[in-house]
């Protein structure tokens, strides 16, 4: 039933035409696109932005969360560009949609190819070890590394992902060098640290937060640009002497290319007031997420620049960087 | 002394679970779950996941507990739809009934979809049940077994898994060798998580991300068969149309029959299903082979044997059971499904982690009893639906070969909403048409299809722990004795070969 009316509903969100935005105000649902899955971080993202929206009514219109999954993030972005023009489609972007056009041949679309609107967050996150790790600290962790070169393992996500970057820029820094394990899936990384299977990895501060209060990891250090409330006594890296550049998980909202000025204006300003509701607060404060808000311009300069750092990481990890 | 009090404890836990599963705000969420799941099951294509999703925000107002009860439902719900295709229309409605189509699409051929739809409905039913037993039982204690099980682990159980094949061959040994290779070079379609290089795109961003499941498995199964049976141009009558109540449900016979297989799908589902890196169609496949290679009659495989049925059907259920156990006691979702649930978990504002039973234990008895419950509302649910589905079979060809091509299509489409996987589709479709001419075995296809990735993964993770050294997958203990398992079962066939050619020379 309900799966029914929702491909009746998508059909129409796809099939309904653009229309021509003056002062413009949306009439129709939104079509809110995510590269992830159901359950993946944008698409948790994309639903709870939905949700919060609602609530706070300041659109008068529904934003239907769509996934379009695939190409590392390409599928999405080449729908965004098929839309060109349509102002009823906006869609999540991750640090992933900074990476894979620098890395991959095929994936030929750019984030400056399609209409940044704001940045929304920063997220931070935690580097771990298991509770009866003999490591307390990140320096013991690096020296034991330095010791036995390739010895310890880090489990994590795939290449060119926030944990890759964070142990590339730490690997450099320090000389040391350990073992890079992907696991497509979280709860798998989590399972190859909690088994022994693994020495560290790093995790998301809100998931870290639970496996601490059940005593089963211990924080060694954080990645954010100042402590964390739940974690006053825990350093950050660069408190702990680590002279590297701080690598956040960034997320924000894109719209198709050719977007009229005053289209991205009415975004801009929508999730300016957004960001400033009690429900989005109380989900960044839950998750422990930093307000990353920037309009449109600067947001821009950020890609430019956040592209340019990414690309150093990638050509310094000897990954082929194809644009 | 200790056993006792912690009997007791799960006894009041129970008891509680039931009072707060049995009010009838919940009661009317566990059944709305159970039925739009069977719903979302018996659609190919829109699978849980994409279910749970969607309904995610209407669940912001609900309690919890209610919430996580209906999206459950939802969950092994669609477990019970899933084998309605497969049965009916050999279009597989989730990946995790693949394993069906084999027997359960020539019982229907041979007029007994009936009983083989019924015998899906009791298997899931049964090990649904032991699921749900095992979950409230064992959770704690076997989620930390679980998680000695590493990369070597997997890498063993996908090799049990891929033994699995002599069991799926039909006369050629070589040609099902064949179609499992090219199974696992499919798999391998896409990017290198390793090293993030793109193999096999041709140059095709929709390749990037390989071919989905759900594209090979309908194109090689459903479109394949349509196709076969088209150029056949039999009568207007497709299939054998049962008649009667008798012939609608399983004999007393087949009940016996699935003695075994109820609990061989039970126990493997649920241990595979603990299993965070595993997933429920390797284990519909590793009961079907198990099942296969116990039986007295392995040759009747593949022809219509209800055991064929039962066991993959059952392990597919028990299955959702053990992957509740690591995402509800340590937070770690080992599928898509459990994943959207732990997502939900935390925009509900509970607070998923090895702590989350202590602290809700509303929520985790509640879910048990539901799922009691819901089990129960889904035998009750399914089973009359039988007579039902299986009237679909009165259709005429010309109108159920095009019915079915639409339902392919629509349930490729809705996975990825991409026109490129209905091409793969329809390739896939004329790859399945070629096999059956030339007498290929689809179901080796798919094993290596599904176990390749996984497989690959876990191999080549092992050896990034041993620094390249391969004695790591036999220097383990639970990785050796898979291992020596999977090379039993390989060997076996040229054991009995060799013993039939002795005792012929002797003779």
């Amino acid at each position: 039933m309900t799966a029914r009316s929702f491909v009746v509903a998508f059909l129409l969100a796809v099939i309904a035409s653009p229309i021509a935005a003056q002062g413009f105000n949306p009439s129709k649902p939104i079509e809110f696109v995510t590269h992830t899955g159901p359950g993946g971080g944008g698409d948790v993202l994309a639903r709870a932005i939905a949700a919060a929206m609602e609530k706070e009514k300041l659109m008068p219109v529904r934003m239907q969360v769509v996934n379009k999954t695939g190409g590392g993030g390409h599928t999405a972005m080449s729908y965004l560009v098929e839309k060109k023009g349509d102002t009823h489609t906006i869609a999540v972007f991750t640090g992933l949609w900074f990476t894979n056009p620098i890395m991959r041949a095929e994936a030929n679309i750019t984030l400056k190819d399609l209409t940044p609107l704001v940045r929304l967050v920063l997220e931070p996150a935690m580097i771990v070890v298991k509770s009866d790790s003999p490591y307390k600290t990140l320096k013991e962790f690096i020296d034991a590394a330095k010791q036995s070169p390739g010895q310890l393992k880090q489990s994590a996500g795939s290449l060119g992902s926030r944990d890759w970057v964070v142990r590339q820029l730490l690997m450099k820094n320090t000389g040391a060098n350990w073992a890079f394990i992907s696991f497509p899936g979280g709860g798998e990384r989590i399972a190859a640290l909690l088994g022994g299977h693994v020495n560290m990895m790093v995790i998301e501060p809100q998931e870290a937060g639970e496996h601490i209060r059940a005593g089963n990891m211990r924080v060694i250090a954080q990645i954010a640009d100042k402590r964390l409330p739940p974690f006053p006594n825990v350093p950050t890296v660069q408190e702990a002497g680590f002279d590297i550049p701080n690598v956040p998980q960034v997320r924000g909202l894109v719209a198709p290319p050719g977007i009229p000025a005053e289209v991205v204006a009415y975004w801009e300003d929508v999730f300016a007031r957004f960001v400033k509701t009690p429900s989005w607060r109380k989900y960044l404060e839950d998750q422990l997420f930093e307000d990353g808000f920037q309009r449109s311009a600067e947001l821009n300069k950020f890609i430019d620049q956040y592209s340019e750092t990414t690309r150093g990481i990638l050509r310094d990890g000897g990954v082929k960087v194809v644009r | 002394m200790c056993w006792d009090s912690e009997a007791v404890e799960v006894i009041s836990g129970l008891l509680h679970g039931f009072a707060v599963a049995l009010t009838p705000v919940n009661l009317f969420w566990c059944f709305a779950g159970c039925f739009l799941g069977t719903v979302v099951g018996v659609l190919p294509g829109l699978g849980p996941p994409a279910t749970i999703a969607m309904l995610l925000p209407l669940t912001f107002q609900m309690n919890p507990t209610s919430a996580v009860i209906m999206l459950a439902g939802i969950y092994y719900g669609a477990k019970y739809g899933g084998s309605t295709t497969s049965i009916l229309l050999n279009v597989p409605g989730e990946s995790s009934s693949v394993v069906t189509c084999l027997d359960g699409y020539q019982m229907a051929k041979r007029g007994r979809a009936g009983p083989a739809l019924g015998i899906a409905a009791i298997a899931s039913f049964i090990a649904g049940t032991v699921g749900v037993v095992g979950l409230m039982l064992v959770a704690p204690p076997l989620a930390k077994f679980a998680l000695s099980f590493s990369s070597p682990e997997y890498f063993a159980l996908m090799c049990l898994g891929l033994a699995m094949v002599v069991l799926l061959a039909g006369e050629s040994m070589t040609k099902a060798l064949l179609a499992m290779l090219v199974g696992l070079w499919v798999a391998g379609m896409g990017t290198d998580l390793f090293t993030s290089t793109s193999r096999f795109t041709f140059g095709n961003a929709e390749m990037l991300d390989g071919i989905d499941f759900v594209v090979v498995a309908i194109g090689v199964f459903a479109l394949g068969e349509v196709l076969g049976n088209m150029e056949i141009r039999q009568g207007a009558q497709l299939l054998p149309v049962p008649k009667g109540l008798r012939d609608l449900l399983p004999t007393w016979q087949d009940l016996k029959d699935c003695r075994f297989a109820f609990l061989n799908g039970s126990v493997i589902g649920f241990l595979i299903g603990v299993l965070p890196g595993a997933g429920s169609t390797i284990a519909s496949f590793i009961s079907y082979g198990i099942e296969k290679a116990v039986s007295k009659h392995p040759e009747k495989f593949g022809t219509g044997v209800v055991e064929g049925v039962a066991a993959p059907e059952g392990a597919n259920n028990s299955e959702t059971g053990g992957a509740m156990v690591p995402l509800l006691t340590l937070g770690i979702p080992g599928s898509g499904t459990t994943a959207i649930l732990l997502a939900a978990f935390i925009l509900w504002g509970l607070r998923p982690g090895p702590l989350m039973i202590q602290d809700n234990p509303t929520l985790f008895w509640g879910l048990v009893a539901s799922m009691y419950i819901g089990n129960v509302m889904l035998l009750v649910l399914n089973l009359p639906l039988v007579p039902l589905f299986a009237q679909i079979l009165r259709l005429p060809a010309y109108v159920l070969y095009p019915a079915i091509f639409g339902i392919s299509i629509v349930g490729v489409y809705s996975t990825s909403s991409s026109l490129f996987d209905v091409w793969m589709l329809g390739a896939f479709g004329l790859i399945g048409y070629a096999m059956r001419k030339l007498d290929y075995p689809s179901a080796p296809l798919i094993l290596g299809f599904v176990l390749g990735d996984s497989m690959e993964r876990a191999l080549r993770q092992s050896l990034m722990m041993s620094q390249g050294d391969l004695s790591i997958l036999v220097s383990r203990p639970i990785s050796a004795t898979m291992l020596f398992l999977a090379v039993l079962i390989l060997v076996a066939p040229s054991f009995k070969k060799a013993n039939a050619w002795r005792v012929r020379a002797i003779s």
